[in-house]
């Protein structure tokens, strides 16, 4: 055992709480944005290889569903080995996976890299596993406000990376571009460094916390009703988001709605989403965060309702947006509040992985009923509806929530 | 090193996007076309450029035009014609670019300051 450092020395710079949460949102701005760029490389890659747009679609389809699948799994190893070790073993895959998107020619090695290779990387250096490092490293009054600057620095990564991708793809071609990507995706290994000194997972627990194994931490948050209510709810979150994110240009498009306003609309909803992520992680420092949470959900729900009761204009369109992007990830520094709350730190990573798998799960029935169901009926009426009752259920099952420590988390 | 919350924030958004500018303006430079390029591509003109004077450019340079920016000192034109960037330079345009796949408002506000930096290093 190392001798403790005394209490009088100071910590080099790099090891300063300031400076761990910089690199933190580092990592997350960089994860986020290099994963919104890949929308622009859907043509060239296709037109290059002759393929047909459903195998580029195919391998994101993959990468969500592997990003889904893998973030439990990179919780449980970062709850074990640090956040830190993690982030950068995942940096790697990333940046190895968008390199190989760049060299691979057929069908099966893209989707091996773009999709499995790339799913890996963004869920074990995502915005999740730095939240988990940073609510080890502030204090508990502090943390909520952590968890939203996180939120707010991967909404920021998506906002800025996706026109600098679109500008890389134009300025250097599509395959110096993923290279460019690549690089950058790097740069994750070099922020998460300084979250190297505060790997305290894996060890004792805190003061308040009970010591219990991963696997009965595991057990004994899935037979905890707030637990199952909360995960639940996050479906819903990502059902709404991946259906706005996939068809709202669609839908505008049959609305008369030009492709250059929809795109300002579209990008209108990650600049609010920086605010609103940040301004929701302050909230839940406040005070209870169940609440909020369940507000949130309900005020998506009645936003989505009026813009289907009223005339699709490019006003109502910008209330929309502005309205939604304010809401977009506002719901995860609450979530991953109420999970550390019910569970305390220790394995914080791994059970809000497991609240994600839910999101995903919503996020891959978002895309794909809407799609089918358009398909059927010629409309995306009933799939907006759809969005306004599940948020009216999400409202429901998040209100009931118990914002204390779970049984048997508590120490004795 | 130590800042309160809100202006640790603060401080991170602003170096970030500086930090962004900086890359958006390398990634322009090198969208920059030479004088023989043709094809679709992002013409700059001087802000205040009269609409008529810009057209009239325009037409000497035997661009067509494919859609306005959203700022009227910048057009998005095309020729199949070898040469259209430096004709275009000839007839007042500050600089020409390639389409870029972003609005081409964001695009145009990159290009108008690459192409000024250049005119000014020149």
């Amino acid at each position: 055992m190392s001798p403790a450092r005394p209490a009088h020395a100071a910590l080099p710079w790099y090891q300063t709480v300031t400076v761990m949460i910089i690199a933190g949102c580092l990592v997350a701005i960089v994860n986020f944005g290099v994963r919104s760029t890949f929308g622009f490389f859907t043509l060239p890659i296709s037109e290059a290889h002759g393929w047909p747009r459903e195998i580029f679609s195919f391998a994101i389809a993959i990468q969500n569903l592997v990003w889904g699948i893998a973030t439990p799994v990179a919780g449980m190893l970062a709850d074990r080995y640090g956040s830190a070790r993690v982030l950068m073993a995942g940096a790697i895959v990333y940046a190895i996976g968008v390199l190989l998107m760049s060299v691979t020619a057929t069908p099966v090695m893209f989707n091996l890299a773009g999709g499995l290779l790339v799913g890996v990387g963004i869920a074990f250096s995502s915005f999740s596993i730095v939240m988990a490092a940073l609510g080890r490293i502030v204090p508990p009054d502090r943390r909520s406000w952590a968890f939203g600057i996180a939120t707010a620095s991967g909404s920021l990564g998506q906002f800025i990376f996706a026109p600098l991708g679109a500008m890389l793809v134009s300025a250097y071609g599509w395959q110096q571009a993923l290279t460019v990507l690549a690089g950058l995706t790097l740069l994750i290994v070099l922020f998460a460094a300084p979250l190297l000194s505060q790997n305290t997972s894996g060890r004792r627990p805190t003061a308040d916390e009970a010591d219990l194994t991963m696997k009965a931490a595991i057990g004994l948050a899935f037979g905890h009703r707030s637990y199952i209510l909360l995960v639940s709810g996050f479906f819903v979150c990502g059902f709404q988001l991946a259906f706005i994110t996939v068809h709202m240009p669609a839908y505008l498009a049959e609305h008369g709605i030009s492709r250059e306003f929809a795109g300002w609309a579209m990008a209108l909803i990650g600049l609010f989403n920086v605010v609103g992520s940040y301004v929701s992680g302050i909230i839940g420092g406040r005070g209870e965060k169940h609440v909020p949470l369940a507000f949130i959900y309900l005020i998506r729900a009645v936003i989505t309702a009026g813009f289907v009761l009223l005339p699709v204009t490019q006003v109502t369109t910008l209330i929309f947006t502005c309205s939604m992007g304010l809401l977009w990830l506002s719901t995860v520094p609450l979530t991953m509040g109420l999970v550390t709350v019910m569970f305390g730190t220790r394995y914080m990573a791994t059970l809000y992985g497991f609240v994600f798998v839910s999101h995903q799960l919503g996020s891959f029935l978002g895309v794909w009923l809407a799609g089918r169901l358009y398909d059927q009926f010629g409309s995306y009426d009933i799939v907006w509806w759809m969005s306004v009752g599940l948020g009216v259920f999400a409202f429901l099952v998040n209100l009931p929530i118990r914002e204390q420590r779970a049984p048997r988390f508590a120490a004795a | 090193m130590k800042l309160s919350g809100h202006r640790l924030a603060l401080a991170l958004f602003l170096g970030v996007i500086a930090l962004w500018l900086v890359g958006m303006a390398v990634v322009m430079r090198h969208a920059a076309l030479p004088p023989e390029a043709s094809g679709t591509m992002l013409a700059v003109f001087e802000p205040g450029t009269p609409e008529d004077e810009v057209f009239a450019s325009l037409t000497r340079a035997d661009a067509r035009i494919v859609k306005p920016s959203g700022l009227s000192f910048i057009w998005v034109v095309s020729s199949d014609e070898p040469g259209l960037a430096g004709k275009l330079r000839r007839e007042g345009a500050l600089g020409a670019y390639r389409e870029l796949p972003v609005s081409p408002v964001i695009a145009g506000c990159f290009a108008f300051a690459d192409a000024k930096v250049a005119n000014l290093a020149q």
